[in-house]
């Protein structure tokens, strides 16, 4: 989530956010009488500095905690066979580890810290689940320094009041939302999901858009039932999601991840090395037998007598790595891998965190500027609507202006509308369009289709081209009023490309 | 054949009716003959996407007929059952314009192409129209019967692929509720399990994939758990299809014994298959036991006339005055009768208001999300959800109908009985020696040991009275659940024009939008509505012929009775002798047939166990 991304910012979003920062002061002048009002803005101008707020949420069981442990590197939120998490827990960057249990309408208090093999825990202290509002848990880390990750119980629990909280949370009826971003995790497309992800657009600035949620195909070693290939399986199955309509208009994309096996390659220990190298040493029969299941792997006498591995140390290694990740990584050691290091990044690799890191950085991290405005319009437009004043109106219209004047949210829009097939146009040029409007990432490199370290000069020449290209289609006489509105929105952003560009 | 002997039995009756000519009876037993010639017993596969399935049924088999894919796999049912050679039918049941039902159109394909007609891949949203493909495999275990379903996966119980499973329940013999070891149940799959458990007697959960999760003890602890909370005893069984196949591969019986599989098909033999044989045992001899005794009646009466010559005045009375009464349960103006009509009537009524609640419910919801947005954006997920939400509507108004209705008939079952069950009069033969000579049970049946709702209605499977049962079930289930479905793509069709015409202003959009789920809920009552009077309607025919046709049964054989027992009256002394000997005979061959139908229900392993199972709606 760290990553650096090189290439140019999104054209004129300090501009939008200084707009939107001065929009926000003046709303809290107005209502400087209004305890209530002020608060609320001036909390919601804070967050505007703070670190991004991406969601982490999903039916039960999909894999949210796990998949937050790999993307933080340490496994600080508890996982379990169980449904296990039942408040909404904020992992942030702090200076010393810290748990902080918020109650409704009371003061926070800390809680007491649990590690055991390098595993969190926290005990609630008795305070029931329905009387907590959220858990925050401060932990000095980088992976969260840009980004503060919020973990929440899982969509249609069993326990119906455990499901209410997370549509209360992600998704609550007249309130803008505590994330800025949402990865949403779906094991398959069941039709829960779908309604899920509808229940999380809002209403007004990014209006049945999706912007700021990624879908994950998570558990994906589960898919192909453990055999080695799972995961070749579970990439041709997000490609198909990434290519489904309905799909395509609730979530930027569809990557396929394999938690636990993320979560275990960025926490390799070199003991499950040693562990792994043992057994890679067994004759393949007898490997075979022993991988057949995991009740055998657990016990099975073979592997105590040739590769001294105790029954609990196998029983630990299938906790940690799951029998698909077993059988990858004696596989792999197999294959000549002969350090924990290249082990661990190659598992990492493969189990397609990389790619889910990657997408976060291009659709989130480059984008955090106009998710922060958006939120804090979000929170404005909230204020404008409940408490209408004659002093606040002409801010009213300010607000109005900004979301649809400022041409990053008419990009936004645009990319909502093509993406849901509103604008009849051929799917190449509907392609290259949504590229333009920063669908696969805001760098220029990225909107034009080019390599990131192309040459600035290239990069230059084919944002003229493209510049041209749309400026006809935009004076076109005979295209029709959508296709003209469109390409006037692409031209523009090939305006801003082009002069964000040195030269 | 499912129960060899249960068919001699029939065989046996039926030559006795044609002896002593009674047509009527000959007609109900020919019926239970030909219920009893169909031996298939029905398994269901049911579970969301993804539970393995398919895999099941080719583990179960050892063949891989049901394809198998990491993405969806199952797109049409897969109907496994018994066949001398492999071969694969494929099965289209179209529908006329107006939703009737024409006749199925079967069609032939070799085995090796059956995936591109079952999977999703080879057929992508069912484009070959088929209904169902059936697939016939030489195994043992299917040989006494077992039909295994492979259907495609539900995604909770509102969509339509959930009501099209709905609908299939009524016919099956037993479920098999498939879900894997990586999670415990979810709420849809627990609201799936009671709704099915309404419709089958025989549900039983299946946790697959056990050789995947180190940790499926714990989650087939957790899932008895919640079964525990909803209040449902259900078989489970953890199960590994990869370890089943691999076994069978190296005969290994240590690693067949670890799959799981050996307790999941003794299950399906021992309960499943030994449930449908008990049933159709019970069944077969509580239809023989009633014609038997119906049999009798006459030869008893003239029996009992002639043994007391001076006391026969007043049997032909009282006979007569049963006859009186028989005839009398026959007319439209018979208590039974006025307790059908009038529950019909209340239970079409009721239900037709339940179901507009339902869907005024619905509309309401729609309209509130059609002015909170623009159509123009929404339409499709709309259109989308406002078919599950009526099709979920709808299938549980069924649901509650099909209860009411099976209330209906123990209702009218208990009214029957209070007035016609004590029909047949008591005989008073004199002679001791006779009623040692084991003929003692024909004067009174002991088919009072048994409810009469389970004497006349032997659970869906069961006899004659069974038939009408699950046809009624299946009848209800069936029609008025899948229509909506197909009523779905006209609202389809509806937003199409949506999308096209309408693109000037929003308010417009909104009431066009309006007007169309307006119109499409309003169909959808309409078509239900007609579907469930009809469906009620057909209830009421059958449950009149039903008892209608046991009241003439019974005035026959009491018309009988009077008439053997004047003719008594006139023997000469001389002839009496023999005349007494000959119906003795004659009465020991019917008492012996009536022993072999209560030998036959004894023989029934768990009979209260399989009472209990098919003690429908209560």
């Amino acid at each position: 989530m760290t990553r650096s991304v090189s290439g140019g910012q999104v054209p004129g979003s300090p501009h939008l956010g200084n707009a939107v920062r001065g929009l926000v002061r003046r709303g809290m002048e107005i209502y400087s009488d209004s305890p209530q009002a002020s608060a609320w803005l001036r909390m919601n101008l804070a967050r505007f500095d703070e670190p991004l707020r991406v969601a982490i949420a999903g039916k039960v069981k999909a894999g949210k905690s796990t998949l937050l442990n790999a993307l933080v590197g340490e496994e600080i939120a508890p996982t379990d066979a169980g449904e296990c998490t039942r408040v909404v827990t904020w992992y942030q960057d702090g200076p010393s580890p810290q748990v902080l249990l918020h109650p409704k309408g009371s003061p926070p208090h800390q809680l007491s810290i649990h590690r055991r093999d390098g595993a969190l825990s926290f005990d609630l202290g008795g305070t029931p689940v329905e009387r907590i509002e959220r858990l925050t848990v401060d932990w000095p880390s980088q992976s969260l320094r840009g980004t503060t990750l919020i973990d929440t119980p899982g969509i249609d629990s069993l326990s119906t009041d455990v499901s209410a909280r997370s549509h209360q949370f992600l998704a609550p009826e007249d309130t803008p939302t505590a994330a800025d971003a949402v990865i949403y995790l779906m094991r398959h497309l069941h039709s829960g999901d779908v309604r899920f992800l509808e229940s999380f657009h809002d209403q007004r600035v990014a209006k049945a858009t999706a912007v700021n949620t990624i879908a994950v195909l998570s558990r994906a070693d589960e898919i192909g039932v453990g055999r080695l290939d799972a995961l070749i399986s579970a990439k041709r199955i997000a490609g198909r999601y990434r290519t489904d309509d309905k799909l395509r208009e609730l979530c930027q994309t569809v990557v396929a991840v394999a938690g636990l096996l993320a979560q275990t390659g960025r926490t390799l220990r070199q003991a499950e090395f040693t562990a792994l190298t043992a057994l890679a040493t067994l004759p393949r029969s007898e490997m075979d037998a022993l991988l057949l299941s995991a009740d055998r792997f657990v016990k099975s006498d073979i592997a105590a007598d040739s590769a001294r591995l105790d029954s609990s140390v196998r029983a630990g290694l299938l906790d940690r790595f799951g029998l698909f990740g077993v059988r990858l990584g004696v596989t792999l050691i197999r294959q000549g891998v002969t350090e924990p290091a290249k082990l661990s990044s190659e598992l990492v690799r493969r189990s397609g965190l990389d790619d889910l890191r990657e997408v976060l950085a291009i659709q989130f991290t480059e984008r955090r500027d106009l998710l922060k405005a958006r939120s804090a319009l979000l929170a404005l437009d909230l204020v404008l609507r409940k408490e209408p004043r004659p002093a606040s109106q002409p801010l009213a219209v300010e607000l109005e202006r900004t979301m649809s004047g400022a041409h990053e949210f008419a990009e936004l829009r645009l990319l909502t509308a093509l993406r849901s097939g509103a604008v009849k146009m051929s799917k190449d040029d509907r392609l290259e369009a949504e590229r333009l409007l920063g669908g696969e990432g805001s760098a220029p490199a990225a909107r034009l289709g080019l390599d990131p370290m192309s040459d600035p000069r290239e990069v230059r020449d084919a944002a003229m081209a493209a510049l041209n290209d749309w400026r006809r289609r935009a004076e076109n006489p005979l295209a029709n009023r959508q296709v003209a509105d469109t390409a006037r929105v692409v031209v523009r952003s090939c305006e801003g490309m082009l002069a964000g560009l040195p030269g | 054949m499912a129960v060899p002997e249960a068919v001699t039995l029939v065989d046996l009756a039926l030559k006795a009716t044609t002896a002593y000519q009674r047509p009527d009876l000959s007609a109900r037993l020919r019926h239970t003959r030909d219920r009893l010639a169909d031996p298939s017993v029905r398994v269901l596969v049911v579970g969301e996407f993804k539970q393995g399935k398919s895999q099941l049924v080719n583990a179960l088999v050892n063949a891989p007929v049901c394809p198998v894919d990491d993405d969806i796999a199952t797109a049409i049912p897969t109907v496994v059952r018994y066949a001398e050679s492999p071969g694969v039918t494929l099965v289209r049941e179209p529908q006329s314009d107006s939703g009737e039902p024409l006749p199925p159109q079967r069609s032939q394909a070799p085995i090796e192409q059956l995936a591109q007609y079952v999977s999703e891949a080879g057929n992508p949203g069912n484009r070959h129209q088929l209904s169902y493909a059936e697939v016939g495999l030489p195994r043992r275990l299917l040989e006494s019967g077992l039909v295994l379903v492979d259907t495609p996966g539900v995604a909770g119980l509102g969509s339509s692929h959930g009501a099209a499973t709905m609908g299939a329940l009524p016919r099956a013999d037993a479920v098999l509720l498939v879900s894997d070891a990586a999670q415990e149940y979810t709420a849809p799959e627990l609201d799936f399990l009671a709704a099915a458990r309404q419709l089958c007697p025989n549900v039983a959960c299946v946790i697959t994939k056990i050789d995947l999760y180190p940790q499926w003890r714990k989650i087939v602890e957790l899932d008895r758990g919640h079964l525990q909370v909803a209040g449902e005893s259900t078989r489970m069984f953890p199960v590994s299809s990869t370890l089943r196949l691999h076994a069978l591969k190296t005969e290994d019986q240590a690693l067949m014994e670890e799959s799981g599989y050996v307790e999941l098909i003794h299950y399906l033999q021992r309960d499943v298959l030994g449930h449908a044989d008990d049933l159709d045992r019970r069944s077969v001899s509580q239809d023989v036991l009633a014609v038997a005794e119906q049999l009798a009646t006459s030869m008893k009466s003239e029996l009992a006339a002639q043994e007391q010559p001076e006391r026969a005045a007043q049997l032909i009375a009282q006979l007569t005055e049963s006859r009186r009464r028989a005839d009398e349960l026959r007319q439209r103006s018979a208590r039974w009768q006025q307790t059908l009509n009038d529950g019909v009537q209340d239970l079409t009524s009721d239900i037709e208001y339940d179901l507009r609640d339902r869907l005024r419910g619905v509309s309401r919801e729609a309209e509130r999300v059609i002015e909170q947005s623009d159509p123009k954006n929404t339409w499709d997920q709309l259109a989308n959800w406002l078919e599950q939400q009526v099709s979920q509507a709808v299938s549980q108004s069924s649901l509650w109908a099909i209860q009411r209705a099976q209330y209906l008939a123990t209702q009218v079952a208990e009214h029957f009985s209070q007035n016609g069950a004590a029909l047949l009069p008591q005989f008073d033969y004199g002679a001791q020696d006779f009623r040692s000579a084991n003929l003692q049970a024909i004067e009174r049946p002991e088919l009072e040991n048994v409810s009469l709702f389970s004497k006349l209605f032997t659970g869906i499977r069961g006899g004659y009275g069974g038939f009408v049962m699950g046809g009624m079930a299946m009848g209800l289930a069936g029609a008025s659940m899948l229509n909506p479905v197909s009523a779905g793509a006209g609202l389809l069709f509806g937003g199409k024009t949506l999308h096209d015409e309408l693109k000037r202003n929003k308010q417009r959009r909104q009431s066009e939008a309006k007007v169309a789920m307006r119109r499409h809920i309003d169909d959808v009552t309409f078509q239900t509505g007609k579907d469930s009077r009809d469906m009620l309607r057909q209830v009421q025919r059958n449950l009149r012929d039903h008892f209608t046709s046991i009241a003439e049964q019974m005035t026959t054989s009491l018309n009988d009775a009077v008439v053997s027992a004047q003719k008594a009256v006139q023997t000469d002394e001389a002839s009496r002798g023999s005349r007494i000997r000959d119906l003795r005979a004659e009465l020991e061959r019917i008492e012996h047939l009536a022993d072999r139908a209560r030998a036959l229900d004894s023989s029934t392993a768990r009979f209260s166990a399989g009472l209990s199972m098919v003690g429908v709606g209560r």
